[in-house]
């Protein structure tokens, strides 16, 4: 079986930015994104409960695209926002699926 | 008399399974306790709740609509409106020029306490019914008036004292003109999202779906949703106990944030309140509205959102740090007007002279010396937890 080598972004982040960062993601090239609710605890406190809790995204997508989100959440997120995030290589079947910017923004 | 008075009504407010409940869960965070309100779970109740008010708001309203038309509701109607747009300008002044707090933090702050908390008015309507004292049937529809202007004015004062901080600070940057765009964007946004967030979306909602229904269905029709959503406080005030001990397990997670915010702030979470609530009854008596209507209408003016502010400010204003403005809400003046600021703003409303109307035709249970409650009963053997409160 053929597989194709893309990139993972993983960000995981405040709640209250759910939104702006489903329309941002779609805007900067991604073909689309899987998003939960996940609890932590970090150097912003425990973010576990209902006024205080953390969603986590990831994305598969070309290189230039994972690049481009990364900055994007690093200038606008890391110093005011409980947020990490995280860049790792994943191995794709369809490959061509992931190329192609999914065009319109939920 | 009036320390008497203040005494016997504090200890029926206590004494009462809601807001020991509320105690319960504060006690079982204090000591880690394992009790653990499934999140779900909780969202489900408090939808259950917001839709309560919402239908019996709005069925209510319609009742009180075919009496009079809108004219006792205009005047109310009007004065919370007002409130709503001075209490966060007073929250702001005093947070910005005597606790001396950032523009971002006393904005943010000020938001939480312009707007309202729902919770607070639904425990507020149930202590004053328990006086037997009626409650004009118009106040969910000042709750959903509260909750927005309050949030939309601090955000602005923010979004705008924060951009001409930064112009101020960098005059040569030329990037200025892109911030401004983008924080007029996000402003819009959190509007957006308070105005259609599923608290005000299920009230307003279910108000109309209240009113409507009420005016054009028989009345033994729409008993069966009554019952539902009421039942003369039956699964109501159950579904209360069980949203207060939640509550009582996320304020008692942020107890220790108490030390960190500094005795200024919790000083404003308790002072403040006391102001606003005391505004609330005196504008509500000249608006006509009744002793219990007052008492209600400061207890809600007085109340800080922790539910519809927070996501808004912090999305509009980033650098407001959020344990200020959510232990001052949630640590310190909902436990406060839960236990104490309620009987203080009913106190208040008699002060002030508004005019009594009796619940069904019963004696004010405050007018006369305190008759033992079969709440204050079942209360005995849950006592220590109250101690540690």
């Amino acid at each position: 079986m053929q597989l194709h080598t893309l990139k993972k972004v993983t960000i995981v982040t405040e709640d209250s930015l759910k939104n702006e960062l489903k329309r941002k993601i779609c805007e900067l090239g991604a073909s689309g994104f899987t998003c939960r609710e996940v609890q932590g605890y970090g150097s912003r406190g425990a973010r576990s409960d209902a006024f205080a809790s953390n969603v986590e995204f990831e994305v598969i997508c070309p290189e230039a695209v994972a690049h481009a989100i990364l900055t994007f959440v690093s200038h606008h997120y890391f110093e005011q926002y409980a947020c990490i995030a995280w860049l790792s290589d994943v191995q794709v079947v369809r490959g061509a699926r992931y190329a192609e910017p999914v065009g319109t923004t939920p | 008399m009036d320390i008497e008075l203040i005494g016997r009504s504090l200890r029926d407010n206590l004494l009462t399974p809601i807001p020991m409940c509320f105690a319960l869960g504060i006690f079982s965070k204090l000591i880690h306790g394992g009790i653990k309100i499934p999140k779900e779970f909780y969202y489900a109740i408090s939808i259950y709740l917001l839709m309560s008010i919402g239908i019996i708001g709005g069925h209510e309203l319609a009742h009180e609509y075919q009496a009079h038309g809108v004219t006792t509701i205009w005047k109310p109607a009007l004065m919370t409106l007002l409130l709503g747009c001075l209490t966060p300008l007073s929250a702001y002044a005093v947070l910005r020029y005597i606790g001396k707090l950032s523009i971002a933090d006393a904005a943010g702050i000020a938001a939480h306490y312009g707007s309202t908390s729902a919770v607070t008015f639904i425990v507020a309507n149930d202590y004053v019914g328990n006086q037997n004292v009626a409650v004009d049937a118009y106040l969910p529809t000042l709750v959903t008036i509260l909750e927005c202007p309050g949030i939309a004015i601090a955000l602005i004062i923010g979004a705008v004292g924060m951009s001409m901080q930064k112009r101020a600070e960098s005059t040569a940057r030329s990037n200025g003109l892109d911030d401004d765009d983008e924080h007029k964007g996000k402003l819009w946004e959190a509007l957006h999202e308070v105005l259609t967030g599923q608290s005000l979306m299920l009230m307003v909602g279910l108000l109309v779906i209240g009113f409507i229904s009420t005016l054009v269905m028989p009345a033994d029709k729409f008993q069966v949703f009554e019952q539902f959503f009421y039942n003369k406080n039956m699964i109501f005030r159950g579904a209360l106990c069980i949203f207060l001990l939640e509550m009582g397990l996320v304020t008692g997670e942020r107890l220790g944030d108490l030390l960190k915010v500094g005795p200024f702030l919790v000083a404003f979470g308790i002072i403040m309140p006391l102001i606003h609530g005391f505004v609330g009854c005196y504008l509500g008596k000249m608006a006509g509205m009744s002793l219990g209507g007052c008492a209600v209408l400061g207890a809600i003016v007085s109340s800080a959102s922790y539910i519809a502010a927070p996501p808004a400010v912090r999305l509009t204003l980033p650098e407001a740090n959020p344990t200020l403005s959510m232990t001052a809400a949630l640590g310190i003046t909902f436990p406060f007007n839960i236990a104490i600021g309620i009987p203080i703003y009913f106190w208040m409303a008699q002060m002030v002279g508004a005019p009594m109307v009796a619940k069904e035709a019963k004696p004010p249970s405050l007018m006369v010396p305190a008759v033992s409650k079969p709440a204050a009963d079942k209360a005995g053997e849950a006592k220590p937890v109250e101690a540690k409160h």
